[in-house]
């Protein structure tokens, strides 16, 4: 039945290419699910590019059936969308998820707009086709999306991604720690567990796999609060209430080097172990493939 | 606008003409990616990799054949994209372990580990 996870970006706010991030990857928010018969993207960032070439390899004959969901409309998470190859070809079907508004299709066709682009939305040779979740929930294909709210400036849309009985969340760009009751704690006793509100909880409940916003480390998130991003310790204490079985790190911040990426996924395992929960912690990467639907 | 890299190359189509190269220039040679086995039966040993796709496994038709009981017959697939490898689960028994992640597949960066089974790899990139 499959059910595979591939990144194709995990580098938050802006590309970042260069040496020091060549293990982890430059390219901003992107995320692939599929199934045997099914495609889903995640977030349009840069790392939408590379998708594109790697969908235009292989096509299949009958033309590409593809479903985009967008967390939210910051650039880092849209900025691949002109790039997007499969986008020019007429035998392309693209469905774009959004609520009734439709606001993420004018948001994508916004900055295609001339000043920013040659080429208009308009002229896209695929068929791009709006679908709006019902009370939040949505079926693209074999998956059931489920959508929740976020707390970041402007907004943001975590998801609850299921098949096969296995389920994936995608939830970046989520400032948890503006969730917490005592907003003090993680400074006066950090190593005490942060409690998050329950619907969070249930929303990231039993996942599978969890591929979260864990820009920061405790110690930098004090010169960050209000900028919608959560410490990565926050997140694995997420991962632990809900009883997650994998947490991907992500949302790489732009200073980081890999090294920093391997120190921040070193410091969160550590605090995993230290409450004694069976958790699996690592760094997202670009390039990498996980397959959910096993053991 | 005429300018001291402009030639003329005939009368009517000036062009911009690279007159030398920097004292220095040439191209790098190439340099292999290598795959060096570090432990499991037949360890050590350097591979060289070359080929587009090759296919890692206990069985005879592996390209890359591994004498261990923990790795499967056709146990993985190296190929090569744009001048990457990247390794792929072939629906092995006990799997792909990158750097500790049980991984589907994986594009393989410089000082990566590749486990499978009791066997293990450092990926070197080459150039
Ligand atoms: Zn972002
Ligand atoms: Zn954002």
């Amino acid at each position: 039945m499959g059910f595979f996870v591939r990144f194709w970006g995990v580098r938050g706010s802006i590309p970042t290419p260069g040496p020091r991030t060549r293990r982890y990857g430059g390219n901003t928010s992107c995320i692939e699910l599929r199934s045997d018969s099914t495609v889903l993207i995640f977030d349009a960032g840069t790392g939408l590019r590379e998708l594109g070439v790697s969908l235009l390899r292989n096509p299949p004959r009958e033309g590409l059936d593809l479903h985009l969901f967008l967390s939210h409309p910051h650039w880092d998470h849209i900025q691949g969308f002109p790039f997007f190859g499969p986008a020019y070809l007429p035998t392309t079907t693209l469905t774009v998820y959004g609520s009734e508004k439709n606001e993420n299709y004018q948001l994508l066709s916004g900055q295609m707009s001339n000043a920013y682009f040659p080429v208009a939305f308009k002229d896209l040779s695929a068929r791009i086709v709006p679908k709006a979740f019902k009370k939040d929930v949505v079926e693209a294909g074999d998956f059931v999306v489920r959508r929740f709210e976020q707390k970041h400036p402007g907004g943001s849309s975590g998801f609850r991604v299921e098949h096969g009985g296995r389920a994936c969340v995608y939830a970046t760009d989520s400032e948890l720690d503006q969730l917490l009751a005592d907003q003090q704690q993680p400074v006066k006793s950090p190593r005490m567990l942060r409690r998050l509100p329950a619907p969070l909880v249930n929303a990231v409940k039993d996942a599978d796999l969890l591929i979260a916003d864990a820009q920061y480390t405790d110690e930098e998130y004090p010169t960050k609060v209000g900028w919608g991003h959560a410490r990565a310790n926050t997140v694995v204490d997420l991962a632990i209430q809900a009883g997650v079985r994998q947490l991907a790190l992500t949302h790489h911040d732009p200073m980081h080097s890999d090294r920093d990426v391997d120190a921040k996924v070193l410091t969160a395992a550590d605090r995993a172990r230290t409450v004694g929960a069976e958790l699996e912690i690592f760094g997202a990467r670009e390039g990498v493939t996980l397959r959910l639907d096993r053991d | 606008m005429a300018s001291r890299r402009t030639q003329t190359i005939d009368d009517d189509s000036p062009q911009t003409a690279m007159t030398k190269l920097p004292a220095n220039f040439k191209p790098r040679p190439r340099r292999a990616h290598v795959l060096d086995q570090t432990a499991g039966p037949g360890s050590p040993k350097r591979h060289e990799l070359s080929d587009d796709t090759l296919v890692i496994g206990r069985g005879s038709a592996a390209d890359l054949r591994l004498d261990s009981d923990d790795v499967s017959r056709t146990h993985a697939q190296l190929l090569r994209v744009d001048d990457e490898y990247s390794i792929e689960d072939l629906d092995s028994r006990n799997g792909i372990f990158l750097n500790g992640l049980q991984v589907h597949a994986a594009v393989l960066r410089d000082g990566d580990q590749v486990q499978l089974g009791d066997v293990v790899f450092i990926y070197s990139e080459g150039s």
